[in-house]
């Protein structure tokens, strides 16, 4: 590691109070997992939640998760698979010193995250129209459940505080792109690249899981 | 010490590709309608499994310092004793459903 310190230790994006550019590279991704450790206790809250719900009213979860379109969270999820892989891609690319292939694998994941969020959407919207809405608002007379609304108000929550990080993510990826076209970005320095790919990856994590939870109830 | 992994091609498209057919396969097993509760357990056992390839060759845990993977396998620990606490509450009340 150190060995090599003095030829990583050029980029001017190297902060002086480290020993060189990897001990740098390793404390920022040490913090990174930290922060993801205290994401997965924010969702965990909500998943605890689920649990407890599912396990009291497991006929609601039956009838009400019909209403959601299981093609569409399958979509979905291969749009997130796609957006994490492109993410790898990005940082290989950095790795290899592929510049424009940076900018290539960011704008494709910020595209895919779009397409996430445009479905997300019209989801979104097709249930508001039928009155399937979170709490006391709740209006939908299709599930004959007095509790129907505890478990779209589950829903919203859940795939709402996704959909926020993925908004974010798209922020960061969009910020990620204009440093890339500026040529911030090479083998020796694309920690920012390293630590949104792992953030990116933890929202993937938890579609993964939000997807079969509410979408594949039979 | 080896966080500057550089992941293949090969590898990172293979975790894709395993991934999507791990997807398929979810949904495919939710129409043939296994019975409960091994309809959940199947399902979330699928989950588990993607999860892991994502942490492992995407998140570059498999190559990466192990410290790493500790403080993540704690975070699941913890949210592991937040569902159990919960749980020897919920499920064992007298009233098992509050009257909200």
């Amino acid at each position: 590691m150190a060995d090599h310190s003095s030829s990583t230790t050029h980029s001017q994006f190297f902060q002086h109070h480290f020993v060189d550019a990897d001990q740098q590279f390793e404390a920022a991704k040490m913090g990174m997992w930290i922060f993801l450790a205290t994401e997965i206790l924010m969702f965990g809250g909500l998943f605890a939640a689920y649990i407890v719900f599912r396990l009291w009213y497991p006929d609601l979860f039956t009838q009400a998760s019909a209403q959601l379109d299981t093609f569409w969270g399958a979509v979905n999820t291969v749009v997130l698979i796609g957006s994490s892989l492109t993410v790898a891609m990005a940082i290989k690319s950095a790795q290899l010193n592929q510049k424009k292939n940076i900018a290539i694998n960011l704008g494709i994941t910020l595209a895919l995250a779009a397409v996430f969020m445009v479905i997300k959407y019209f989801e979104w919207t097709h249930k508001f129209h039928l009155g399937i809405y979170p709490g006391e608002f709740y209006a939908f007379e299709g599930i004959a459940h007095e509790k129907a609304n505890v478990f779209y108000s589950l829903y919203y929550l859940m795939t709402g505080l996704h959909g926020l990080h993925v908004l974010i993510g798209m922020g960061l990826m969009s910020w990620l792109l204009w440093r890339s076209l500026k040529g911030h970005f090479d083998s020796e320095y694309y920690t920012p690249i390293e630590m949104t790919g792992l953030y990116w990856h933890l929202v993937d994590i938890i579609w993964i899981f939000l997807f079969p939870l509410f979408y594949l109830i039979e | 010490m080896s966080g500057h992994h550089i992941s293949t091609d090969k590898t990172l498209l293979g975790v894709a590709a395993a991934l999507l057919v791990l997807t398929i396969l979810t949904v495919g097993i939710y129409y043939i309608h296994i019975p409960t509760p091994w309809d959940i357990v199947t399902a979330m056992g699928i989950a588990v499994v993607k999860a892991g390839l994502v942490a492992l060759f995407f998140m570059n845990l498999y190559w990466d310092e192990r410290f790493n993977s500790m403080i993540f396998i704690s975070g699941l620990a913890f949210l592991g004793l937040l569902i159990a606490l919960t749980l020897m509450d919920t499920l064992f009340r007298v009233e098992t459903i509050p009257g909200f």
